[in-house]
């Protein structure tokens, strides 16, 4: 048991290492990314200031320069997401077939126990091609799939390639909220 | 371009009069000029605290559905006394005390889940197979 679940982690890893690793190849070296990247943080922090200092004036040239700003933001942010775009899919497909090498090496097989009854609609992907109705049994997907959640995205973190929250939390207001929020 | 910026932030605080970053996490009331710095050190202290709370539950072994519960309740209700009444920052700088509950949780959670599956199947799987038949 140890053997399988400590394999499937270093899989996690080792795919979370790649997978950085040939994004930084493809993308975060690339002048162009680098330049939209730093432009957007500094626009992203800056929105954020100006709104916490005029976010609830009335004052109408001071609305208009945050829906400025935000339109530029907006731009900047889909620049930067078509440059990550072409290598996110590249892979997408390199790893979709990792996966499914790995699911016919772990296939019928149980890698762990569960110490709680999941959910029903989870219990398709916990119980994943595993034979028998014992739904504590866990496939290899699962403990994949939470390993490379956490993982994954503490390893941005920690070689610093996850997005900035500011920026983020721009780039989620901007498709979450109404357009026209201050005309 | 980033890591320069990062650079000179960091020579930037080193040069103030401010502790390390590691110093001011563990001493009660301190100052957090940089917002970012705030919220990483939360992130990362839910990271560890769902990793230790999944080696604790393998190894007692919690389990089910109370298992699940005293994660939650344990890792937010810490969280929130740390901000709050050991550091006493001001959510509302935060954007609220929800923001800074949920900053890193769901990644805090799956670390938890691994951790927690992985000892708890490493030590009580043949038990609980024998059990369940």
């Amino acid at each position: 048991m140890w053997a399988d679940t400590l394999l499937i982690v270093f899989i996690s890893i080792c795919t979370a290492l790649l997978g950085e690793g040939l994004t930084w190849l493809m993308v975060y070296r690339t002048e162009k990314y680098q330049k939209l990247k730093a432009e957007v943080e500094k626009q992203s922090k800056k929105l954020e200031k100006r709104k916490e200092t005029h976010g609830d004036s009335l004052d109408k040239q001071h609305k208009k320069k945050i829906e400025r700003e935000e339109e530029r933001l907006k731009n900047n942010n889909r620049d930067l997401s078509f440059v990550k775009m072409k290598s996110m899919f590249a892979i997408g497909f390199a790893f979709t077939a990792l996966l499914s090498m790995f699911n016919s090496i772990f296939d019928g097989r149980v890698v762990a126990r569960l110490p709680f009854l999941p959910l029903t609609w989870i219990q398709g992907l916990s119980h994943r091609n595993l034979p028998g109705e014992d739904y504590y049994d866990c496939s290899f997907i699962f403990i994949y799939i939470l390993c490379t959640m956490s993982i994954r995205q503490n390893i941005q973190k920690l070689l610093g390639f996850a997005p900035s929250r500011a920026a983020s939390k721009q780039g989620n207001s901007l498709f979450g909220t109404a357009p026209g929020q201050f005309k | 371009m980033t890591t320069r910026t990062k650079v000179l932030e960091k020579n930037g605080a080193a040069k103030s009069s401010l502790a390390s970053v590691w110093t001011r996490a563990f001493t009660s009331n301190s100052e957090w000029p940089d917002k970012e710095e705030f919220l990483d050190v939360i992130y990362w202290a839910r990271q560890a605290l769902g990793v230790i709370l999944g080696i604790i539950w393998g190894l007692l072994p919690l389990k089910g559905v109370l298992g699940l519960l005293l994660f939650v309740l344990i890792n937010a209700g810490a969280i929130y006394f740390y901000f709050s009444n050991f550091q006493s920052v001001d959510e509302d700088e935060y954007g609220g005390a929800w923001e800074l509950t949920k900053e890193g949780f769901m990644t805090s959670f799956a670390g938890f889940l691994v951790t927690w599956i992985i000892i708890y199947s490493g030590l009580y799987y043949e038990t609980d197979k024998l059990s369940s038949i």
